[in-house]
């Protein structure tokens, strides 16, 4: 029971005994992908709308009023709708076939990411032992299309942009890998389904964070990391619209365009999720805690499941969206700064405290 | 200045860098708790000062067509005329262009009847430059015809009134005070 994919243990019993294997998996394939299409499809849209109605009532404004009535929550289908009815413009220079190709790239690494991320304890499309590794894996692909667009797009503000974001993520993955093993030592897997499960002690509040402080530290760490990972202001280098007009998006527009966006808010979502998942309980949180203890492991202990992940991720994106429309972009050597001579040192010394911590508890207990 | 320390550097810059942010976001957190202060502008509208200088308003009744306004305009873009029917004016035209005033506010003052203000309406978009020349007259007076009926229906009035108040002085006997209010006619004939 325990692999594989949940959607499919599902359906097996329910088909026929004439339908082939093949032709059942196809269609698991084909719902969960439809599935994870439709989440990021839904948080490319509230996520969009969000950003304008946080900035908003940062800069005391109202943001968008009108659309759809209530708050203007229609305004980013409406949106939507305006960039698919655009023109598909290719610069003359660009190299049409890696620059029709590279959103597709970048939207492609997150599919796949995000298929690794259980939706509940028991929905997921693979219980993966790796799964946090896939989703870095995957995470860390998005580069490839940024870098592809950037080179593609045959303009040097496009280049300057790709650069960026490649000399970026090649800084950050290292705190990013290496915050993550305090986590893992503490809870001593990489599945993140088992990972969260670890977490149910002290009433659904067992959070790794809360366990050691060292975790509670690199949380910190991983999250700057993230921030930097997806592209998010104050890190926002490679799109730095009032110094390359928009970085690697330059010569984009249309629903290219804003595939990019589909893919930033899904990226951010994510890892917001991965956060929750190794820092802050995964799914555990003392409503599951009393879901499972009133209706035993059932579908509304699930329920309650996924919209505790849904509330953690919306959580993060939240901050990620106040740090962004608080601190003003630094330079790239900053950055660089940042990342090499901060992050990096700071991460190896919460593993080393998170490793110590654990021995100490283990010898006492 | 003393060279720092390095470690004390390093030390002192995560400290730096965690306090700014925390300040930051807790002036950032304080504004998105607050009510925002834009308004939904053609919904609502913040109220308007006083001696702001919008479109022209002009109280037509007031006016006695001296030209004095039209002659103040430092760009002369106020166009006046109208027929002198005795006391009454058939007016013909009242016209600012917007194209050229600069909302100087001079052909208020000369005014003798004080009838040409300043107004509030500041939104004033056209789709076409001719349409800026804005007619202020709100009408177009009296014609020969008109005059007469007019001057008609007021004898009526007055009669009407006249005796009315006869008959008030009348039952008000014990009443000692007869006031007449004399109705002052600001529309007097100069010379």
């Amino acid at each position: 029971m325990n692999d594989g994919n949940a959607l499919l243990h599902l359906l097996q019993p329910l088909a026929p005994d004439f339908v082939p294997d093949w032709a059942v998996v196809l269609t698991v394939a084909i719902i969960g992908v439809s599935i994870v299409i439709a989440i990021v499809g839904l948080i490319a849209l509230a996520g969009t709308w969000a950003e304008r109605k946080v900035s908003a009532h940062i800069q005391c404004r109202y943001g968008p009023m009108y659309v759809g009535g209530w708050h203007g929550w229609a305004q980013a289908l409406a949106d939507g709708i305006k960039l698919i009815s655009k023109e598909d413009m290719i610069p003359i220079g660009a190299d049409r076939k890696l620059f029709m190709l590279a959103p597709s790239i970048l939207l492609g690494a997150v599919f796949a990411a995000l298929c690794a991320m259980p939706l509940a304890p028991a929905f997921y499309f693979g219980y993966i032992d790796l799964g946090v590794f896939m989703i870095l894996a995957f995470s860390s692909l998005t580069t490839i299309g940024v870098v592809m667009a950037g080179w593609a797009s045959n303009s040097k503000w496009s280049l300057y942009g790709a650069m960026r974001e490649a000399a970026q993520v090649v800084a950050y993955e290292i705190p990013l890998g290496i915050t993550l093993l305090a986590p893992l030592l503490v809870v001593g897997t990489f599945n993140l389904v088992e990972a969260s499960n670890a977490q149910a002690d002290y009433f659904g509040m067992g959070w790794l964070a809360f366990k050691n402080p060292f975790v509670l530290v690199s949380s910190v760490i991983f999250f700057i990391a993230v921030l930097a990972e997806t592209k998010r202001a104050p890190f926002d280098l490679p799109e730095a619209e009032s110094e390359l007009v928009a970085g690697f998006l330059t010569e984009y527009s249309g629903i290219r365009w804003s595939l990019f966006f589909m893919e930033e808010y899904a990226a951010m979502f994510l890892m917001s999720a991965v956060t929750a998942f190794f820092f802050f309980g995964g799914f555990e949180s003392p409503f599951s805690y009393l879901a499972m203890q009133s209706f035993g492991d059932g579908i509304v202990y699930q329920l309650v499941c996924f919209l505790t992940l849904v509330v953690k991720g919306s959580f993060g994106i939240f901050m990620m969206m106040w740090l962004r429309w608080t601190l003003p972009r630094l330079r790239i050597d900053q950055v660089m700064t940042m990342g090499y001579k901060y992050l990096t040192p700071l991460a190896l010394i919460c593993v080393l405290g998170a490793g110590i911590w654990e021995a100490i508890k283990h010898a006492v207990s | 200045m003393v060279k720092a320390n390095p470690v004390r550097r390093y030390i002192k810059n995560i400290w730096d860098s965690v306090y700014s942010t925390a300040v930051g976001m807790r002036i950032t957190g304080k504004y998105l708790m607050q009510k925002p202060i834009t308004v939904q502008y053609p919904d609502e509208r913040l109220p308007i000062p006083d001696r702001y200088r919008g479109i022209h308003y002009l109280e037509q009744e007031k006016c006695i067509n001296c030209l004095a306004c039209a002659r103040a305009c430092p760009i002369d873009c106020i166009e006046m005329d109208a027929i002198r029917h005795g006391k009454e004016l058939e007016w013909v035209l009242f016209t600012v262009d917007y194209q050229k005033c600069m909302f100087c506010e001079l052909c208020v003052y000369p005014c003798p009847k004080d009838c040409i203000h300043m107004g509030t309406d500041f939104a004033f978009t056209v789709f076409d430059r001719s349409e800026l020349v804005l007619d202020l007259l709100s009408y177009k007076g009296m014609s020969r015809e008109a005059r007469i009926r007019k001057k008609e229906a007021e004898e009526k009035k007055a009669a009407k009134e006249a005796a009315k108040a006869a008959k008030a002085a009348a039952a008000a006997e014990t009443a000692a005070a007869e006031a007449e209010p004399e109705s002052a006619d600001d529309e007097e004939q100069e010379g």
